[in-house]
């Protein structure tokens, strides 16, 4: 086997074999006991060479010798550096490895802290999985001065070992030294540059006080939910706990509003559910947090459609965007066969079969400015699009599907286009007139222009499937726009550019009829499919509050199908345009409000939860309610839920109950006829006191009413 | 394209749950089929009815290195193979990587450090590697009579490649044979390995 040692090699002496055999009976009576690792370096300053990696002890002073008060601190770092493909570990190496270590030889009077580990990234090896750092990784340490230490020049000395590994592994030691300077005064504050700079900045903070940690597990997986107040796209998990979860498994990210939930696989052996996980959570190159939280056990809730995994996501990505880019081939093919593109088509397919041989060469050219026309105008779009999208990041806006903003105005976007190709309105009609004067420009500039035109043309059957295509594209990285846009541009200049190249194909192509516009409806099916898709996910994402939510974007919907209803009324005048407008602006608004947050909270009513409020002495308030009775709602909605009203329960110290009678509850239904009815909307006063009739409030709640009730109702019975 | 994409994710987590087995102290140990270096089938219900030491060895490793040229490992094979223990080693090194031998190197590396197994298994598919989860070498499995598995994890408590920290070290592997023979439960069942990582193959 070779390990190959850098320094000096020994040669085993006798003295060596003769320890072998008495330490280990005579089972190697032969066998010489190879050297040790060998330890490089003389504790003298500056960067050591070893085998695969170069270490150095350093500070933060980027001239000179780092100083020190005395009595005070500074920072200095053990700086590895490794050859390209070679890694050290992590405090947590994962399934195999270990971390560096350091041993101080110091003068008196001088302290050295623990060496700090920055994050590190996650080390495939087949199945298993590893925790280090590769390139280049600085450990931070604080190295702390007595004041009773004189000032001077003194020299640190530290021997460092560690693994270094690439496919194979190889210990390794090395004697390091460093020279500080001891001061008197006060030191300035050394600026965080270099490698240790970095590395001080990027270490894992404390969880801060507006932050939270918690962890629920099962016998297969660990929930972790970290809130850190704004939407976390990206979250990696390093636990300090070896053995709790499989270090080589994907981790489940979910975005939330205001956080991130990381879903773990446990460790295949680990036999009970750690009391506790102390882990790192990377949230991007800059941001990393350590915590500890306990871990409840529980059931963990099923995974949302929006999770994805990191790793994962690349592999899914690639066939996502080549499925993408099929479509939107396809896409551009199928826009040939859109009432405002086909007839063009077999127009010019026709003038081409009849035009002579020699033209035919011309042709094909003009065929290929055409293609260009028409990549170039989509490839503007592609541009303009980004820009937009640029400056929109800049403004916060979040184009992800895991964005509740950005899917509404999708589904919004998807559904309002449907409406166009269902025929209730046309849309960019005035632009079929525009450009038609640089179309006639003679020669190869006047195919160019066509094929500019050709898209604009297409505009009002080709919009909404543009706009589908655009919606989606918002959220994919820019190459992906780019490519799929430039397959679209392709299926769309396809046809015509095969037939310059081969006219006769033209007797093959169908003659325009009304099948266009009818297969232009049907391309709507699929669209409105979308939206209701949309919907859906837009509800998840909101949880249990996710029904309200929809009823939002449905009511967004309904709004939309109006201000289409007046562009089909009125197309092209200026009154229709407003008006729908107007109307758009007013439904999109709608799922984008943030909703009302209930501040009250209202207990499930249950015989057993009534007694209990009875038993309080303080007065009751039931609200017998059903999800399918409207006027219920519009009680809740316009006066329990009003701010005055809310002030008033609260500071009367109510119990409120909820009888929720959408089931037909038995026992709710005996306690409405309790009280003399039969129906809901029922609300109901209890003053407090063990013996009180109850007071019935009218179906019909207004803010006065409620309150004058409530006045009355808090005051025991017989003290008005 | 999205519902491929969810599509797409779903199968893996599926696919990724069956690999992820649950295989601990307790558990039924999986049966396994194997070569040795004498081209002789191994299976674990061949050896039903005895206590079998799994070991997983790499001779490149510098942390196994530091049981073999010690002597160490060579020392626990004989001991417990003189109680009736069956010790299989098993090198899961991919071909073309560090500690991968042929049938003849491996007869000729068992001679060379006195080495007294009772098979060596080579799993270059790594398949067996994988079916128990071996992560490092070495990686110790101990299973009893009755093919539960009653330890699995590092061979001691010291995971350096340094020789010296064997004097003093506590062998785990010692500790849970006798724990088991003795009919009393193994203190410490589960401990994380320690070594260089299995050289599976892509």
């Amino acid at each position: 086997m070779h390990m190959t040692i850098a320094g000096r090699t020994r040669a085993a002496g006798w003295a060596e074999r003769l320890l072998a055999v008495v330490s280990f009976g005579a089972l190697l009576p032969g066998m010489a006991m190879r050297a040790q690792i060998v330890t490089v370096g003389d504790g003298g300053p500056g960067p050591v060479k070893a085998e695969h990696l170069t270490a150095e002890l350093t500070g933060l002073n980027p001239q000179g010798m780092t100083q020190v008060a005395v009595g005070g601190q500074t920072q200095l770092g053990l700086v590895l550096s490794m050859e390209e493909h070679w890694h050290v570990y992590w405090k947590n190496a994962g399934d195999s490895g270990e971390p560096p270590t350091i041993k101080w030889t110091l003068p008196e009077g001088m302290t050295a802290g623990p060496l700090q580990f920055p994050p590190p990234t996650r080390l495939p090896l087949g199945p298993l999985m590893d925790f280090g750092y590769e390139d280049q990784v600085a450990f931070p340490l604080t190295l702390t001065a007595a004041p009773t230490m004189k000032p001077g020049k003194v020299h640190l000395d530290a021997q460092v070992s560690w693994l270094v590994c690439s496919s194979q592994c190889l210990p390794g030691k090395a004697h390091l030294g460093i020279d500080v300077e001891l001061v008197k005064g006060p030191v300035a504050e050394a600026p965080l540059v270099g490698a240790l700079g970095a590395a001080i900045k990027n270490l894992p903070k404390p969880l801060p006080a507006t932050m939270s940690a918690s962890a629920i597990g099962d016998a297969k997986q660990i929930l972790v939910t970290l809130k850190t107040g704004t939407q976390e796209e990206d979250a990696e998990l390093y636990p300090y706990d070896e053995e709790v979860i499989a270090n080589a498994a994907e981790q489940q990210i979910e975005s939330l509003p205001d956080g991130v939930k990381i879903r773990l696989d446990r460790a295949a052996d680990s036999t009970a559910l750690p009391k506790t996980l102390h882990a790192l959570v990377e949230l991007s190159s800059t941001e990393a947090y350590e915590f500890t939280t306990d871990v409840t056990p529980g059931v963990l809730p099923a995974p949302t459609m929006s999770a994805k995994k990191t790793g994962e996501a690349g592999q899914a990505t690639d066939v996502t965007i080549a499925t993408a880019v099929l479509l939107a081939l396809l896409g551009g093919l199928l826009l040939n066969l859109m009432p405002c593109v086909f007839p063009v088509l077999f127009l010019k397919g026709l003038a081409l079969v009849h035009s002579s041989g020699e033209e035919k060469g011309r042709q094909r050219a003009h065929g290929l400015m055409y293609t260009v026309g028409i990549l170039v105008s989509f490839w503007a779009m592609v541009a303009v699009l980004l820009i937009l999208r640029k400056g929109g990041q800049q403004l916060g806006w979040g184009f992800q599907l895991q964005s509740p903003g950005f899917v509404a105005v999708l589904a919004a976007l998807v559904l309002f286009l449907g409406l166009s190709l269902a025929g209730q309105f046309e849309f960019g009609l005035s632009l079929t007139s525009a450009g038609g004067g640089l179309a006639q420009k003679q020669g190869l500039t006047g195919s160019f222009f066509t094929g500019v035109l050709a898209t604009v043309v297409a505009t009002p059957c080709m919009g909404p499937l543009m706009g589908t295509a655009v919606g989606f594209a918002l959220a994919q990285p820019a190459w992906q726009t780019f490519l799929v846009f430039t397959a679209l541009a392709i299926g769309l200049a396809l046809p015509y550019l095969v037939l310059t190249i081969q006219p006769q194909w033209t007797k093959m192509l169908p003659k325009p009829g009304a099948w266009m516009e009818t297969l232009k409806q049907l391309t709507a099916i699929p669209l409105f499919g979308t939206a209701i898709w949309l919907t859906w996910v837009y509800g998840q994402l909101y949880g249990k509050d996710g029904v309200d939510r929809t009823v939002a974007l449905l009511v967004c919907f309904l709004v939309l199908a109006i201000a289409g209803w007046a562009l089909g009324k009125w197309p092209g005048q200026w009154k229709g345009t407003i008006t729908a407008v107007v109307l758009i602006a007013l439904a999109i608004a709608l799922p984008l409000r943030k909703p009302t947050v209930e501040t009250l909270k209202w207990e499930p009513w249950t015989p057993e939860s009534f007694a209990a409020a009875r038993a309080t002495g303080q007065p009751v308030f039931i609200d017998f309610t059903a999800a399918w009775c409207l006027s219920c709602q519009v009680n809740e909605k316009a006066v329990l839920q009003s701010a005055d009203v809310d002030k008033d329960l609260v500071s009367k110290h109510y119990v409120l109950l909820k009888a929720d009678w959408t089931q037909y509850d038995p026992n709710i239904t005996a306690a409405l006829a309790a009280v003399g009815r039969s129906g809901v909307p029922t609300y109901v006063i209890y003053p407090p006191g063990k013996v009180s009739n109850p007071d019935v409030l009218p179906e019909l709640l207004t803010k006065s009413v409620v309150m004058t009730a409530v006045e009355k109702g808090a005051k025991p019975m017989g003290s008005n | 394209m999205k519902v491929l994409k969810l599509a797409v994710a779903t199968l893996s987590v599926a696919m990724l749950s069956a690999s992820a087995w649950a295989l601990k102290p307790g558990n039924v140990a999986p049966e396994f089929k194997g070569t040795d270096s004498n081209g002789k089938m191994e299976t674990l219900a061949q050896y039903r009815g005895k206590y079998v030491v799994l070991e997983w060895a790499n001779q490149g490793c510098p942390y196994d290195q530091k049981h073999y040229k010690s002597g160490n490992m060579e020392r626990l094979q004989k001991e417990w193979t003189a109680k009736g223990v069956v010790w299989l080693s098993v090198i899961s090194s991919a071909q073309g990587e560090q500690g991968y031998v042929t049938p003849p190197e491996e007869n000729a590396y068992i001679e060379r450090m006195h080495a007294v197994p009772t098979a060596a298994i080579l799993d270059p598919t790594g398949t067996i590697g994988r079916l128990y989860g071996a992560k490092t070498t070495p990686h110790v499995f101990v299973i009893d009579p009755q093919g539960k598995l009653v330890y699995e994890g590092a061979l001691d408590d010291q995971p350096t490649p340094d020789p010296a920290s064997l004097k003093g070290a506590h062998n785990y592997l010692d500790a849970a044979l006798e724990e088991s023979m003795a009919g009393k439960a193994v203190t410490t069942p589960v401990t994380r390995p320690y070594g260089c990582n299995v050289k599976y193959g892509n």
